[in-house]
């Protein structure tokens, strides 16, 4: 499904990610892990689409189709899904109306008709059931003067509505206390098929406990430098990132 | 020659009283503002003056089909066409007429020559007690070409009435047409006004509207001002608050591009204690277009506990785009809270992305993130035809296909 190949981007003239390599198959949960600063959000940012980074080198093509060539918008329509660290807030635009937007545009290139606001407001409520989201907050403002808690949970929420093929979920267990975490990973686990993959970026292994995923890999200053099953998360909880990054450091010194 | 030798020709050929001679050889002598004038600094009138104009001239008939493309559909309309009135509905307790002249303030040259030589518009007066739920449709239609014409309305809406209304001025064709409006309204005590003005006209329409409101005690009245069309708009709104507990709340909306020209001047007088004004002004300018805002507020020695707020926020979505804003507080009572607020900006980069990373074409994100901009002016709008066209008029400016309703 998704194919990163030696990828090297930075922002203005810093070089953040020096040649990462990942392959992600429909049906697989991959976890990106490491320490704060090792490129774990440009790699997201990348993926998405975000403009003030600069592709350097490399090439990601996500079902044979080359990725950097697309707006972040066809990224999306393509089945692309960034669940945002930092969800932005957007006054003046409800909920309800900014997911209809969304998938309004959506279905439009793809060809198809606005789905019926009927349906949509069904669909609508069945994702809320399995988020536990209370009523009421369809019709608030985007993200405005939500805790973090529930902008993570918006975030899942507009997940579950746009349906993506590749679900990039950038520190989603950030700001979450243990109830938040459960509700998000268990909806995150009931979206999941084998049509679909997931990456998961996170600092702690906490989150992995409720996604287990099916690969661990550990990225360090811009590069993946270890890659295993879900017992490397375990270790890295035991015996923190210093023992890989300071062998890594020697190598690439 | 230019409007001002087209109206001394006009005034020639029309009989005027001796007080109204006096206001139009002082409008003529001294000519209409410059930017020299404070009030006038920022908008020149200059351009739209040098052009040649035919006064108040009657033309052709409206057909209903016209009628029904720019009505927003309600029951009660008074209609104009050149200045004619051909439709006045019968509301029961409400009593409508047409142009029948008053006593105004001529300070303003516009005024002065509004007072002078207008003689049409409509005279609106609302029994008291009386509540109307749906809102009286006023609509002004131009059919001749390069018109210039004026208006000349008053309202008096009794106590404890209701209402309100819904004005339009459109040019039926694509020549030049210039209107000066002006409108008094009388609030008795305990009344409620909400009047909307949809200024979206031809590219090559001007116009300069002047809406005077004298509230008495417990009286609010919002008006409501949507600038989408027109070349050059300069919309003058005067409160007096002559009672306590009144309320004064103004809306507005411009989205402008190409060489579009709008100014909202306000001014507020707080004359009475215990009173309320809130302006919202919101500016959307493109292409080349620009906006002048000024919203003058005065708190009169004797008017304490006064609370006052203005905000007026702009979002510059072109290089050549411009904005001129202006608050003035003159404040002479001691006990008052007053505050204003402007701001100029442009979208937000990260709300732009994290739209298009959900689908949404830049465009259309551009388009929602300007909606969500504006909407808070427009949420204040009653009159939910009037909202919905202005999501409509946004839409469409902003070249999208947008539906914001759900």
């Amino acid at each position: 499904m998704l194919q990163i190949k030696d990828l090297k981007a930075g922002i203005e003239d810093n070089q953040i990610l020096k040649g990462i390599n990942l392959e992600v198959k429909a049906g697989e949960i991959h976890a990106i892990m490491g320490p704060n600063g090792s490129g774990k959000s440009t790699l997201s940012a990348v993926i998405a689409g975000k403009e003030e980074y600069e592709v350097e080198g490399g090439n990601i093509t996500f079902n044979g189709e080359d990725l950097l060539e697309l707006d972040p918008e066809e990224r999306a329509h393509n089945g692309i899904f960034l669940s945002f660290q930092y969800p932005v807030e957007i006054p003046g635009i409800s909920v309800s109306n900014f997911i209809k937007t969304s998938i309004t545009e959506k279905r439009k290139a793809q060809g198809l008709e606005p789905m019926p606001t009927k349906d949509l407001l069904k669909m609508m409520r069945e994702k809320m059931e399995l988020l536990s989201i209370k009523k009421g907050y369809l019709s608030r403002n985007m993200n405005e003067g939500f805790s973090g808690g529930e902008k993570k949970r918006n975030e899942i929420f507009q997940m579950a509505m746009l349906e993506p093929k590749l679900a990039i979920l950038d520190e989603t267990d950030s700001g979450l206390d243990i109830d938040a975490l459960r509700i998000v990973a268990n909806g995150v686990n009931k979206l999941k098929s084998a049509d679909n993959a997931t990456i998961v970026i996170t600092h702690y292994q906490r989150l992995l406990d409720y996604i287990i995923p099916d690969f661990v890999h550990v990225l360090h200053n811009g590069r993946i430098i270890k890659s295993g099953g879900k017992e490397l998360a375990h270790e890295l909880e035991e015996k923190g990132y210093d023992w890989i990054t300071k062998e890594a450091d020697k190598q690439w010194a | 020659m230019g409007l001002i030798e087209n109206l001394k020709s006009y005034s020639e050929g029309v009989q005027v009283s001796a007080d109204k001679q006096e206001v139009l050889t002082s409008f003529l002598t001294n000519g209409f503002p410059t930017t020299k004038d404070e009030e006038w600094k920022y908008t020149s009138l200059k351009k739209i003056i040098t052009n040649e104009y035919t006064i108040e001239n009657t033309g052709a008939v409206v057909d209903a089909s016209t009628i029904e493309k720019y009505s927003l559909g309600f029951e009660n309309k008074i209609i104009f066409s050149d200045g004619k009135l051909i439709n006045t509905p019968s509301i029961k307790g409400v009593s409508i007429s047409g142009f029948a002249d008053f006593e105004s303030n001529t300070t303003d040259s516009i005024l002065q020559l509004n007072k002078a030589l207008a003689q049409n518009g409509f005279t609106i007066s609302v029994d008291k007690n009386i509540v109307l739920e749906s809102p009286i449709e006023i609509l002004f239609f131009i059919t001749t070409e390069n018109n210039f014409s004026q208006y000349r309305n008053q309202i008096s809406i009794g106590e404890n009435a209701e209402i309100k209304f819904v004005e339009r001025i459109q040019n039926l064709n694509d020549s030049t047409s210039m209107v000066n409006h002006f409108t008094q309204i009388h609030c008795a005590k305990n009344t409620k006004v909400e009047y909307n003005k949809i200024q979206n006209n031809t590219p090559e329409s001007r116009l300069i509207d002047t809406v005077n409101v004298y509230q008495e005690q417990d009286s609010t009245c919002d008006i409501n001002t949507l600038i989408f069309g027109g070349s050059f708009t300069r919309n003058n709104l005067n409160f007096e608050q002559n009672g306590s507990n009144c309320e004064s709340n103004m809306n507005g909306v411009s989205v402008l591009d190409d060489n579009q020209l709008a100014d909202n001047h306000t001014f507020v007088d707080h004359k009475s204690a215990y009173c309320r004004s809130n302006e919202m002004y919101k500016g959307v300018y493109l292409g080349h277009s620009k906006g002048v805002f000024n919203g003058k507020i005065m708190v009169r020695q004797d008017a304490q506990k006064i609370d006052a707020f203005q905000s007026n926020n702009n979002l510059l979505l072109s290089d050549h785009s411009s904005i001129d804003s202006k608050p003035q507080l003159e404040i002479y009572a001691d006990d008052v809270k007053c505050s204003h607020g402007c701001t100029i900006g442009q979208l937000d980069e990260d709300a732009l992305f994290y739209m298009r990373s959900r689908g949404i074409g830049i465009e259309e994100a551009k388009a929602v993130l300007t909606y969500a901009f504006a909407s808070e002016a427009i949420e204040n709008i009653s009159v939910e035809e009037v909202k919905l066209l202005a999501q409509k008029l946004l839409a469409k400016k902003l070249n999208v296909d947008l539906d914001f309703s759900l």
